[in-house]
Formats: structure tokens, sequence, C-alpha cells
């Protein structure tokens, strides 16, 4: 039935750091030559587009930029105002606990559901990967569109749905407390199809000997997943964890449209507050300066990862 | 080998994409000679689009001096495209906004003085309604032209007026929630009633108008003069009590509701009552709605409305002779029998004061809305910072509707302006 | 093959059709809202299904939007940046993986950091550089910034890494080329990697909506993401089923694409797994 050449093999990822050294050894400058071959498109690529631009925005972080006219360098007052703000303080604190609320639940829920899945006793199999992967191809704001239906208050049908069993939902998104677990939420069901296909390509890298084995073990099944999968799926798990934590810290299109940063502020992110001093009160050193900060937070968050993977990576190894 | 073959055509593709679709001819109209080529972005899309365009094309076809070219960029994205347009220096010579979106452009820099444009007898501004001059107004200086200025207006469903034996809409507040209260019913009595008498959105209003709205009715203020912060007023505060007594207690309104949402309540008739903008009219009709429209009910202390605002504004990289050829199609626009046909084309009451309602009595809503144009208020006018006010004001005014203390809320909102416009 | 069903099994696929019933949820909403007619959008009680079905949402949509154009433009937009992302995020992710040269770790991590930022912080340096070129209202303007990027390079090192090395050991004991082990020996091996950062890839710049809109202003030139915005109503509000039927072409042509390949996609991560 597949007409795919049978070698065409999915790995699962390698670890985040990298293996230390690699066969082949060192051939020193030639190496350097063909590296740079292959490196040169992308390299022009992400240096004219990218790292240009980043540096331009690090010059503009020091100036009082409204992004045309002319720009005055005041050092380091944005950076200061950054740590004095007593609303960011806010957005930080909103940022980390939308990072807590959708990275664990978008990653579980893809690792449970491939787990399941990956079970050959489970029908119709490609049904669910194809439906289950489907809201990935919706856009983070239309998927907030259709949420914001759902659920509203007067002529939601969910709202409706759960009154009609005795559950009243309330107005979630004008409810300090529920706004921004359903935020999240919107975004872990966007998200969590794509982590699911990743999962479900690390998974079936799992050579069967080793689930025999443990069973052979007397292994139950959560022994075979702790001693099996777990192990074997870190380096995709570390993957996936580091890439939804960094989308995570710069949550904003769907909160854009269904709060606004509401209510009272309680869905507003470190991005919303880049977007809103740069595009709306056009206070681009500002919003610079705050990129760079969240940049730099973000930097350390993905290092702590690195490590906590590496350390782990050694234990089992 | 199709291997080959895609990577030569990839190569090719980057080659061909990257020469041919990068020369682009440049069209900034200060060529010596020719007629003077101008760009308006503007984010009319309705019918009030085609009727733009028109006076824009008669302008055109009116002289052989200036080419206007008009590029619709929506009000809810035009922050997000003119940004880096300005600051590449291709954005446009002339860009229409939303009102209070003006000031903070005008302050960084991007647009023209126009005073001496004002002061031009022939400009057709001498007319303009002075609130409407006010929204383009940022420290005594004027850097733009209106072109729409509405008060926000009562909208009522005369199906349900009818029902509970309503023949009038209310004329003033107490007026207002004696009859909301008539018109609320709890059938099932759960305590949340099928319909309400008003839906009173508490934060993003349409506009963010109606609390200013309430406000100015209760003699109070939010920002005076652009920078003297007034929130925190006994007058205020009674406001505020005195809608949290009728949404909150009485329940006339549902509370947590934003304009959108309140929208929606009265379009599908479940609101009796809603303050809104003059499109309220089209959303009512394709609701199948049978609304009548009044002003909005006099507060103890005046009878105001806050008011809807667009102004369009003349971009710093315009050059010299782009800025007289603005200006001139400034005061085309401007002239009565041109301020006449927009008006009743864009369904929003005449700009200038010597239009009478009965000039536009073939559209009974701009009619309607031309007979309150006196109560029409500028919001926030000559605030720069006018996104933190704003958020300020929600903030209070969603809270306040929450049941917390008035005097706290008012205290820190008061706190929160004076940091944004100081 | 009848095999025995197991208790489990019965369970187990009855959960996996409630969680896809409940994530299919919103989608189903979207495609139905898209054919309500106005007085049923806000109705009270509200119901999954039109009750009177209507296609004036959609008409609306195609008779006030370029439309054809409008879908033409996110293909050529979209297919080009996953195009040209595909060659030359492989290409630097095979020199990250395979080939050990001073400085590699670096600037593995200088490619990630320029992740952590947020776009809307790049936009206006991005935007100024593309209209220096001449390029605002062209496709190149709209692909060239996006030709490369960090994820896809690191994405597809993370699976480099992870193929065997006896392969191209044995090819470049017999003298091949580091571009001829990459052609003939990695990339075959890894189309369904390709496949995946293609199709995110191409998922994220159809579904971009502030980045064709802030790069062309002529509305010929705009995707069907950023033209839905020309669609507003009364006051710039949105009709919802309009929005709808806005939500649903603009999503549909990807979903034809996604079921086009996904046979392959899917396929090729999953039979290949199984010993």
């Amino acid at each position: 039935m597949s007409l795919t050449a049978p070698r065409r093999r999915y790995r699962p990822p390698a670890p985040l750091g990298g293996r230390r050294v690699a066969p082949g050894g060192r051939r020193g400058g030639r190496r350097g030559a063909t590296a740079l071959a292959f490196l040169a498109p992308a390299l022009l690529i992400l240096t004219v587009f990218v790292a240009w631009p980043m540096l331009s925005a690090l010059r503009t972080s020091f100036t009082d930029a409204s992004g045309f006219g002319e720009a005055e360098w005041v050092g380091f007052d944005n950076y200061v105002q950054v740590f004095t703000d007593p609303d960011l303080f806010d957005a930080v604190r909103n940022t980390l606990w939308y990072t807590v609320l959708f990275t664990p639940t978008a990653v579980i829920a893809a690792l449970v559901l491939a787990l399941v899945l990956n079970s050959p006793a489970l029908p119709f199999r490609g049904f669910f990967r194809t439906a289950l992967f489907v809201p990935f191809v919706v856009s983070l704001a239309v998927a907030a569109y259709a949420w914001t239906y759902l659920i509203d208050p007067q002529v939601g049908l969910l709202n409706h749905w759960l009154g009609g069993v005795g559950l009243q939902l309330g107005n979630v998104l004008e409810d300090p407390q529920l706004a921004m677990p359903a935020v999240a939420l919107v975004a872990v069901w966007k998200n969590f199809g794509f982590y699911l296909v990743i999962f479900l390509a690390g998974l079936q890298d799992i050579p069967g000997s080793l689930y025999e084995a443990a069973k052979v073990d007397g292994a139950g099944p959560w022994r075979r997943f702790t001693n099996v999968t777990l192990p074997l799926l870190s380096n995709t798990l570390a993957f996936v964890l580091v890439f939804a934590m960094i989308a995570a810290l710069q949550a904003f299109d769907q909160i854009y449209v269904m709060t606004g940063g509401g209510p009272y502020g309680n869905t507003q992110t470190i991005v919303m507050e880049i977007y809103e001093s740069g595009f709306r009160k056009l206070e681009l050193g500002f919003a610079s300066a705050l990129s760079y900060v969240l940049l730099i937070a973000t930097l350390l968050l993905s290092v702590l990862q690195f490590v906590f993977f590496g350390r782990r990576e050694k234990d089992t190894q | 080998m199709t291997r080959n073959r895609l990577t030569l055509g990839l190569a090719l593709a980057l080659a061909i994409g990257l020469t041919a679709c990068g020369g682009d001819d440049d069209s900034s109209g200060d060529s010596a000679g020719g007629p003077v080529e101008l760009t308006f972005w503007h984010g009319y899309t309705e019918a009030d689009g085609d009727v733009l365009e028109q006076l824009v094309d008669d302008f055109n076809a009116s002289q052989d001096e200036v080419v206007i070219s008009t590029e619709i960029n929506p009000w809810d994205v035009i922050d997000d495209t003119l940004l880096p347009a300005l600051s590449a220096g291709n954005g446009p010579d002339i860009v229409a906004m939303p009102a209070e979106r003006l000031p903070v452009y005008a302050d960084r820099g991007a647009f023209v003085e126009l005073d001496d444009f004002y002061d031009d007898p022939d400009s057709n501004t001498a007319q303009l309604n002075p609130g409407a001059v006010e929204m383009v107004t940022v420290e005594g200086t004027r850097y733009g032209v209106p072109t729409g200025f509405v008060p926000l207006a009562m909208f009522y469903n005369k199906a349900l007026f009818a029902a509970a034996g309503i023949t009038e809409p209310p004329a003033t507040w107490d007026d207002w929630v004696e009859t909301a209260r008539a018109l609320t019913v709890d059938q099932n009595g759960d305590g949340t009633p099928e319909q309400y008498g008003a839906a009173i959105p508490d934060h993003a209003t349409v506009a963010n108008g109606v609390w200013p709205s309430l406000f100015y009715g209760g003699g109070g203020d939010i920002v005076e003069g652009g920078t003297d912060v007034v929130i925190d007023s006994p007058e205020n505060r009674a406001t505020l009590e005195f809608w949290y007594q009728a949404i909150a207690v009485d329940k006339i309104s549902p509370t947590g509701v934003d304009g959108i949402a309140g929208d929606g309540l009265f379009s599908s008739g479940k609101a009796a009552m809603y303050l809104g903008g003059p499109w309220m009219a089209s959303i009512s009709e394709e609701n199948g709605i049978d609304y009548g429209i009044a002003p909005v009910p006099a507060g103890p202390q005046a009878q105001a409305a806050s008011a809807i605002g667009v102004s369009m504004a003349v971009t710093e990289q315009a050059g010299d002779d782009a800025v007289e050829a603005a200006e001139q199609f400034f005061s085309y626009f401007l002239d009565q029998e041109n301020a006449v046909t927009w008006s009743l084309g864009s369904g929003w009451p005449p700009l200038r004061t010597d239009v009478a309602a009965d000039a536009v009595a073939e559209n009974p809503v701009v009619a309607a809305l031309t007979e309150q144009a006196e109560f029409g208020r500028p919001l926030l006018p000559g605030v720069v910072n006018s996104v933190d006010v704003l958020t300020a004001v929600d903030e209070l005014t969603q809270r306040a509707m929450a049941g917390e203390d008035i005097g706290t809320l008012l205290s820190e909102a008061q706190a929160e302006i004076e940091s944004a416009v100081g | 093959m009848i095999a025995r069903i197991r208790p489990s099994t019965v369970l187990g696929t009855m959960a996996m059709l409630a969680v896809t019933a409940a994530v299919l949820l919103p989608l189903a909403i979207i495609v139905l809202t898209a054919f309500k007619p106005v007085s049923e959008v806000n109705a009270f009680p509200p119901t999954l299904l039109p009750q009177d079905w209507t296609l004036d949402n959609l008409r609306r949509i195609v008779d006030e939007l370029p439309f054809a154009r409008l879908v033409l433009n996110s293909f050529l937009f979209a297919g080009g940046v996953t195009m040209f992302a595909l060659v030359f995020d492989s290409l630097a992710a095979y020199a990250l993986a395979r080939i050990d040269f001073t400085g590699r770790r670096t600037l593995l991590i200088a490619i990630i950091a320029t992740l952590m930022i947020p776009f809307q912080a790049t936009l206006v340096p991005v935007y100024q550089l593309v209209s220096d070129l001449g390029w605002v209202n062209t496709f190149a303007g709209l692909i060239a910034p996006r030709a490369a990027d960090a994820f896809g390079i690191f994405f597809l090192r993370q699976f480099f890494l992870a193929l065997p090395r006896d392969l191209d050991n044995a090819a470049r004991i017999d003298g091949a080329s580091e571009f001829r082990i990459f052609r003939s020996i990695v990339l075959p091996n890894a189309v369904p990697a390709l496949l995946t950062l293609a199709i995110f890839t191409f998922v994220n710049n159809w579904n971009d909506l502030l980045w064709p809109l802030i790069f062309t202003t002529e509305r010929e030139m705009g995707t069907i993401t950023s033209g839905l915005t020309l669609l507003t109503g009364p006051g710039g509000i949105v009709p919802y089923g309009v929005m709808m039927a806005g939500a649903l072409v603009a999503i549909l042509p990807l979903v034809i694409a996604f079921l086009l390949v996904q046979r392959r996609f899917i396929e090729s991560i999953a039979t290949t797994g199984i010993k």
C-alpha cells in the first residue's frame, strides 16, 4: 500500500547538546570550508534578515525612538524602566503562569495521545492521527475566535450544553481566575497535534524487542513506560519542551483576540506589552529593551532545561 | 536525475525571484512636471468606502495638479502597518485613523502641523464642529482634519418596548433605569434575566465611549486640557455608585460585557436599550430588529455623549508640494456640498455645523444623529497616551461593577492616569 | 485478520473517540457557523447545526475579495518560503550535525537564540531593510527574510544527528563528497522529518497575518489570511458568520493540501517504525 521506500526512516532527535565527538575525526581547515559552503545560504539569510535587525533593535533599545523621526540616546533608561514598572512585574508573572499552564499540558497531552495512538490494538489509528493533527492547521487567531464563540456566556454552545448538565461555566474570559487557563487551553488545542506527531516519530523508533525483554522481566505497563519509553524518548521530549516553552514565553495571538490582556490585565503577557508599547504607544526603544530582557530570560530558562536533560541523559546511559 | 533538476530549479527560482521581483518602481510624486501624486490610507470599507473613493475620484477629475490614490488599511490594523511604513519612509502622504490615535503620532512628529491651513479662509474649516477639531488638536496645534464625528446614541428595541407598553425612550437617567427595570424579564426566577432592559458594557465599550458619556452626564470628566487628570471626583463617584446600583443590584444589564458582546445582546433582541455608534442601525436591520434612535439620556448634571471620531492627517514624509496638494484635497472634502454627500454616504452626521438636519433628511439615521450632534463631546482630546488612560478607565469601571470599593478604585485610576499623561 | 477484541481496547477506543470529538468541536463550529444566517448566530438556545443553511457568508467573501488571487498569493508565499527554507535549513543542519568544525556549538546556540526574541521587536528593522531593497509589495520581500529559519535548522539537525553513520562513512571511504552524502544518503533517509518541517513551515506562513499585511500594501499582493482583514462589517465589526466563513476558506486549501500529503507524511512516520 505504501509506495514510500522502506529505507526512509524517521529518527528520534539527538541529545540537545549534540553528541560529543563525531566519528570521522577532524581534518582541520578543509572541513571548515566544507561546513561553510553548507551553511552559507542559511547564514546569509539569517545574518541579513534576523541578526542584523536584532542588532538594530538592540541599538534602538538604548534610544527613545518611536520608530520614525529623530531618536535620542538615553543609555539604560529603558532597561531601568523595564525593571521598575510595576505593570511589567505583573506581565512577567502572567507570562510565567501562562508558560506553566501551557507547556506541561500541551506536552503531556501530546505524549499520552501518542502512546495511545502507538498501540497496535487501537482501531482507526489513521483516522485518529489525522483528526488530532488538524487543529494545527488552524491559525491561533481563528482558533481564538472559534473558542470565544463556543464559550460565550450568552450564546456559547459549550456553556449551553454544560448548563444542561448543571455545570455553570459563567463568563470565562471575564473571570480573573479563569481567563488565563482559557487562553492557554486554546494554544494547547492548536499545538498539541504537532508535538504529537514528533512524539509518534520518536516512539516508532524504539525497538519492540526492548518492550519484549521488559515483559519477560515482569515489568508492567507503567514500569515499561518509565524504564523503556521515557529514557529512549528523553531527547525528543527535551526538544519539544524547549520549543513549547519558547513559544509560550512569546504568547500573544489568541490573547490579543480573546481578552486583549484583560480582565484587569490578568492575561497581559510580556509580548502583549511589547506590542502595545511599540505599536500603540510608539515607544519602540522601550519595546526593544523589553524584548531583549525577554530574550535573556528565555535563554537562561532554556539553558536550565538543557542542563537538566543533559544530566538525565548521563544518568540513563 | 530529478534531484539535480530540482536543485537547479531552486537556484534559478531564487535568482529570478530575488532580482526580477526586486525591481519595484519607486512612485513618489516629487518629480518635477506632471501632477503631484499622493497616497491616502484609510479604513472605510463599507458603503462609506465607496463614497470616499467617489469623492477622491471627483477631486482628481476636478483639477489636473493633484492625483490621489487610496489604499485600504482597516482601522484595527492601521497601527500595525503605519509604524513600519513611516519608519522606512515609504508611508502614505495622507492617513485617516481613529481620532484618539492621532495625538500620539502627532506628538512623535509623524504629522505635519496644519495651523496655517486652518487660518486660510478658503480652507472650509471655519464651520467645522469644534468638538471634532478638538480631537485633532495637540497642545494647541492642529495636526489633521476630521472625517467623522458622531456622539454615541441610544438604540432601543421598539418591539420590546411595545410588548411592555412603553411608548417613549427614556430622557433622563432615572427614566432609563426605571424603563430598563420594566423591560428586564426573569421568567424562570433563577436570578439571571433572560431579557435585559439594557446592555451596558463595563469595559472595552463601543469606541470606549460609554463610561465617558456617563461621567459627563454626572458632571465629571477624565482628563481636562490634555494633561489635567480629574477622574477622582465626587461626581464620578456618584455616577459609578448610581450605575452599580442599576447594573449589579437591579440587574438591568449583565456585567462583564464588552462592546462586541453588547452589540450581540442588542442585535439578538436580548437587551432592549444600548448605547452604540451609527452602524448599530445597519446591524439592527440585518438582524431584523425594529429599532429607534434617541439621545443618550440626560444625567443629573448634563446631557452629553462621548463622540466617536475619525481624523486624517498629512505625514511628515510628504514633501512641500504634497502637503499643499493634501490641503487642497482637504478643503475640497470639507466644502458644503461634499460635506453633505459624505455625511449621507457614510451615515455619519455632517462635520460642518452649518449643514442643517433637513439637508440630510433623506437618511433618517443621519438626520436623527445630526439632531444630537450638540451633545457630542470629544474623547480624551489632546491626550497623547490614550492607550493607558483607556486601560485604566476600563479597569475602574469593570472592577466597580464587580462590586469593589469605588473610592479606592477612583484614587488608583487617578494615579494610573496621572502617570500615563504626566 | 480477526482478533479477539479486548475490553481495554474497547474502552481505549471509546476514550479516543471522545477526545477526538472534543478536539474537533471548535472546527465544527467554524465550518457550521459559516453556513448560519445572521439571525441564528446570536440565537438562543444555540444549536450546533444551522437550522437554515445559507451560502450568503461564503458568497460575501468571494464577492468582496479577489479570492482566487489571494489564494494563489498564499500558495506562492507559503510555498516559496517552505521550498527555500527546506533547502537552506537542511544544508545548514547537515553541516551542524555531520561536519566537525570549530565554533559549531557556538554557532548552534547563536542560531537558537534568534528564536527567543519576539518578532514584534525586529519587525520594524526588517521592514526598513526590505523597503531599502525596494521589495515592499513583492514576493521577494515576503519570502527572502524567511528563506531560512532557526527552528528548521535545529529541528533537522536533531534528526540528522540521529541517523546512523555507517552508510556515510562507507560512502566517504569510497570518496564521495559531502554534498553527495548529504543528497544521496542523509536526505532520502530524512524524508519524514523534511515533510514534518514542510508542513510546519507552510502552515505557519499560510496563517501569518501581520507579515503579509505589513509587507504588502497593494490588495492584489495580499494573502488570503491578510486579505480577510479587509472584510469588515458596520462599525468595523465583522459579522460572526462571515468571519467563520473567512476562516473556513482560509484553512480549506490548507486542509486539502494536508490531506494530500498526510498519507505519505504519517505513514512514513508510522509504518516504517514497526520492525
